[in-house]
């Protein structure tokens, strides 16, 4: 995390306030800041502790030796510096802020959280509830950290975390005190679905739907259980109920014009696939499919076109690839041999660009 | 990762941030699941075949699966149906694996002077037994180190009498059959052992000078020093991409009895890839017989015959390269017929689970389309692994149908993936004028399938089956016949090769390559076998290799003609 920076801010705002250092206290301080500047941690800790029993109420010569103590990884020797520093100034925010640290490094989680509460630092603060199991508020600050900090691969680790455990807990929740409503038999299917588990999945699905065959969104997560399971005519028949229930939901056209191009149906993929593009216009993998769906049609132009598109949307991604692949079948079957070769040229850049950063299909 | 759809396409990202919630990681977990029920539905309607059980047919395919799980274990074996002796019953000849015995040093014999590792060839009665006659036809010898793979049936030296080439991991062994029904191992004279790991061979003329020449495909540069097993844990065969790529052999005949490996200059060394099937047919209509090689996990290879004894590999312009969404595929058997009876060759290429048996429709001009979808094979295959592969007429309606041998190619898959099956039941489909749907195999007894061959075993005028299984007998699937007509044709080269192989018949519209050739490591009944539907007269054109374009009119169904090339055009 990147609170080095704001540490040295804030323990630079302290230098230059308090009461005034003695000579002595000030020289250790001085040759303590100058050993940490140079990376001689135990020199500057050494320096900063005389300069702490040089003038005992000296709140920077503690924050100091605090802060050093933090650096060398030594977090528990960091404490009692600086909850002397709050004895002295209790709202100062620095000593907060590295001693809620410091206490959540140590596991003691629950203690960090005042600290980091005092100063906002939500990022820690997230952590630290989750660890106390305060999940939603943990969930919250860490959306309110990452909005903060978007690339911390670290601050998305944890909020990934404990968005799990948010969705656990309110599983748990939903199983103890709903055990036969519509949404945990939707919730156990979902669980099955990702073990693996294609038969139990289905029957929870057919569970919830015999409670509320009506709800938004089972039809076509139990057509995605037919579908994964290679049952496209079953799939098809639940992705043609949820295109009735939600005439304007992309996704089920979307869906149910895979469905009908897997079985070999391309007229009819085309239309629903065409129906999804009006609703959520640009979907690549819908315009990608649909250019599929065109060609297997015989419809040339519409396949072009609709390449053409993935292509503008997706500039260098493997379905960019895909779509130069698509265009290139379909030139050669228009015999317009440079336009293939052309297209071949821009598949293999892609193929080859897409491979080395480890997103590609060889 | 992005989440592949079983159509091939990514899914749709924006849809997932509103819709169905998938964790991280499970996008594997999902496509997996496209294993069930596919292949292990049995349609109601009635069986085309029945399994039978021929009296002396005693032959174990021994592949000798090992804990150290070494590749080749798993790929033997091959399979051939021809008629050795001439007395117009197929003779069915098979391919043994070997004896490993772990861990393997580096040459091993694999046992092969041991009667159960020997290929066997059986003779069939006239009763639809057989008998072993393997030791007397001098066959028992398959070479100390050579662990077999496949078989290519041709008559090289235009006698009239069928010749057999065994592949194996180790050394190739050509048998010459001399006519009185014996062979003899002429390997060393004729300079066609190959070497390294051959799997699929098949003959044929592509210089079109009337003598069989020979190709074989070689999968990877493997030896037992180099094995490894890839099951993080839990010993699995590994995937092709492990080990380095090779390039195939082409052997021209010298017409004296010896070959000359051509491979290098012909250009087919050229390319290196993971070969498996192959099969052979002028896709492009010049005169030339080209090469399509199966290739596992690499581009496939079309090799286009030039007409001046050099190839160029032309998979990627012709666009049978790769799947229609520019993905590799783990081609394995291969057929190259016509489909739809447009007179032209398709590709139809059998592979791995999650990928669909790859249908390349030939659209005249050397190019072709991928129309997997649009023929069926959306909702056949993409849960099983095939290999051997025929495109016959089995219910002689005038339409190619398809079967496929299958069983996934790792024997203990359902320890990674529970919704796998390393045994599997065949696949039969019926072609409907160009769309094929389910039928019933009349087994679903899920196996370890491997070689298929196909041919007429009982002369009843419908396309039988053999195929071969991983440590057990091959099945035989006997069709059960119907109303409908039929013709089948033996062709005999005069001025072409006397087997007629690279001739185009086309009979009452319907267009079959003649070729004992594709599959997986087998051989088929070289007879050309068209269903004629209601029709009882055909009209028959023969294009022969040597160019000369044949005739015959009014000619009677429900028969086995021969058709002998015009000795002048």
């Amino acid at each position: 995390m990147n609170c080095a920076i704001m540490v040295l801010c804030m323990l630079a705002q302290m230098s230059s306030t308090g009461p005034a250092l003695s000579p002595a206290a000030a020289q250790h301080l001085e040759a303590g800041i100058a050993a940490e500047k140079s990376h001689q941690l135990e020199t500057a800790i050494s320096e900063f502790r005389k300069a702490a029993e040089a003038q005992p109420d000296a709140a920077p010569a503690y924050l100091h030796l605090g802060e050093a103590y933090m650096s060398n990884h030594q977090y528990g020797d960091a404490v009692i510096p600086l909850r002397r520093v709050l004895e002295l100034d209790p709202d100062l925010p620095s000593a907060h802020l590295l001693l809620g640290y410091a206490q959540l490094a140590q596991g003691y989680a629950a203690d960090a959280i005042p600290h980091l509460e005092k100063v906002h630092e939500t990022g820690a603060l997230g952590i630290a509830q989750m660890q106390t199991g305060q999940v939603s508020e943990a969930v919250s600050n860490l959306q309110a950290a990452v909005k903060q900090r978007p690339n911390d691969p670290d601050l998305l680790y944890y909020l990934i975390q404990a968005s799990e455990m948010l969705a656990e807990q309110s599983t748990d929740t939903l199983f103890t005190n709903y055990p036969d409503s519509n949404r945990t038999h939707q919730r156990r299917a979902q669980n099955y679905f990702a073990l693996h588990q294609a038969a139990q999945a289905e029957q929870e699905y057919q569970r919830a739907l015999a409670i509320s065959p009506e709800v938004p969104g089972l039809h076509l997560e139990l057509g995605q259980v037919y579908a994964e399971t290679a049952q496209w005519s079953n799939a098809e028949a639940q992705y043609r109920i949820e295109t009735q229930l939600q005439p304007g939901n992309a996704q089920a056209a979307y869906r149910l014009g895979e469905a009908l191009l897997q079985e070999g149906h391309a007229k009819e993929a085309l239309q629903e696939l065409r129906r999804s593009n009006d609703l959520q216009p640009d979907m690549p993998e819908t315009l990608y499919i649909f250019g599929k769906a065109a060609f297997a049609a015989d419809d040339l132009d519409a396949a072009q076109k609709a390449w053409t598109r993935v292509i503008a949307i997706e500039k260098e991604s493997p379905l960019a690839a895909q779509a130069h692949f698509g265009l290139a079948g379909l030139y050669r079957k228009q015999n317009k041999a440079a336009e293939a070769a052309s297209e071949m040229q821009e598949f293999w850049k892609l193929e080859g660009r897409n491979s080395h950063t480890g997103d590609g299909r060889r | 990762m992005r989440f592949q759809g079983a159509a091939g396409h990514s899914m749709n990202r924006g849809f997932f941030r509103s819709g169905v919630h998938i964790p991280a990681g499970f996008a594997v977990l999902l496509l997996t699941l496209a294993i069930f029920s596919v292949g292990f539905s049995t349609p109601t309607s009635p069986a085309v075949f029945h399994l039978v059980q021929p009296k002396g047919l005693d032959f174990v395919l021994q592949n000798s699966p090992t804990s150290q799980k070494y590749l080749i274990e798993t790929m033997p074996g091959g399979v051939a149906l021809l008629d050795y002796n001439n007395d117009g019953l197929l003779d069915v000849f098979l391919v043994n694996g070997g004896h490993i015995i772990p861990p393997m040093a580096g040459v091993e014999n694999f046992d092969r002077h041991d009667r159960r590792y020997w290929n066997r060839l059986y003779r069939q009665n006239r009763d639809g037994s057989f008998t072993d006659v393997t030791e007397q036809a001098g066959l028992a010898k398959a070479g100390e180190g050579n662990y077999g793979m496949g078989v290519a049936v041709g008559d090289y030296d235009n006698d009239g009498y069928p010749d057999i080439y065994v592949t194996s991991y180790g050394k190739n062994i050509l048998y010459h059959n001399n006519g009185d029904g014996t062979f003899s191992d002429v390997t060393e004279k004729a300079g066609v052992a190959g070497g390294g790991w051959s799997v699929s061979a098949g003959f044929f003329d592509y210089d079109n000078d009337g003598k069989l020449d020979l190709f074989v495909t070689r999968y990877l540069d493997w030896d037992p020093k180099r094995s490894k097993s890839c099951g993080n844990g839990i010993p699995a065969y590994c995937p092709p991409g492990e080990f380095p790529a090779v390039s195939n052999i082409l052997y021209h005949n010298r017409g004296d009895g010896t070959f000359e490996d051509v491979s290098v200059p012909s250009g087919i060394a050229a390319k290196k890839g993971h070969g498996l099937g192959v099969a052979f047919a002028d896709y492009d209509g010049d005169g030339f017989t080209d090469i399509f090689v199966a290739n596992d996990v690499v581009e496939q290879f079309l090799f286009h015959n030039n007409g001046n004894g050099t190839f160029t590999e032309r998979a990627l312009d012709a666009g049978v390269a790769l799947t229609t969404d520019g993905k590799m595929i783990s081609g394995m058997g291969v057929v190259f017929q016509d489909y739809d009876n447009d007179g032209r060759p398709d590709i139809i290429v059998t592979e791995l689970p999650r990928q669909l048996y790859t249908v390349f429709h030939n659209e005249g001009r050397g190019i072709f389309t991928e129309r997997t979808l649009e023929t069926g094979f959306g909702l056949l295959s993409g849960a099983n692994s095939g290999w051997g592969l025929g495109l016959e007429d089995f219910d002689n309606d005038g339409w190619k149908d398809v079967f496929v041998a299958q069983g996934h190619v790792i024997d203990n898959v359902e320890k990674f993936d529970s919704s796998l099956r390393s045994l599997e039941p065949p696949l039969l489909a019926m072609n409907h004028h160009g769309r094929f749907e389910r039928a019933n195999a009349g087994s679903d007894l899920p196996v370890a399938g491997r070689g298929a061959a196909f041919g007429d075993l009982n002369n009843d005028g419908w396309v039988d089956v053999v195929t071969t299984r991983l440590g057990a007998p091959p099945q035989i699937f006997l069709n059960n016949g119907g109303k409908q007509h039929w013709l089948s044709i033996t062709l005999r080269g005069t001025r072409s090769n006397r087997d007629g192989f690279g001739a185009k018949v086309t009979v009452n519209g319907q267009m079959r390559v003649a070729t004992a050739a594709g599959s997986y490591l087998s051989s088929n009944d070289k007879r050309l076998h068209f269903g004629m539907g209601s029709a009882q007269t055909a009209s028959i054109e023969v294009l022969w290799p040597s160019g000369i374009h044949q005739k015959l009119n009014d000619v009677r169904c429900d028969q086995f003609l021969i058709v002998k090339e015009p000795e002048h055009p």
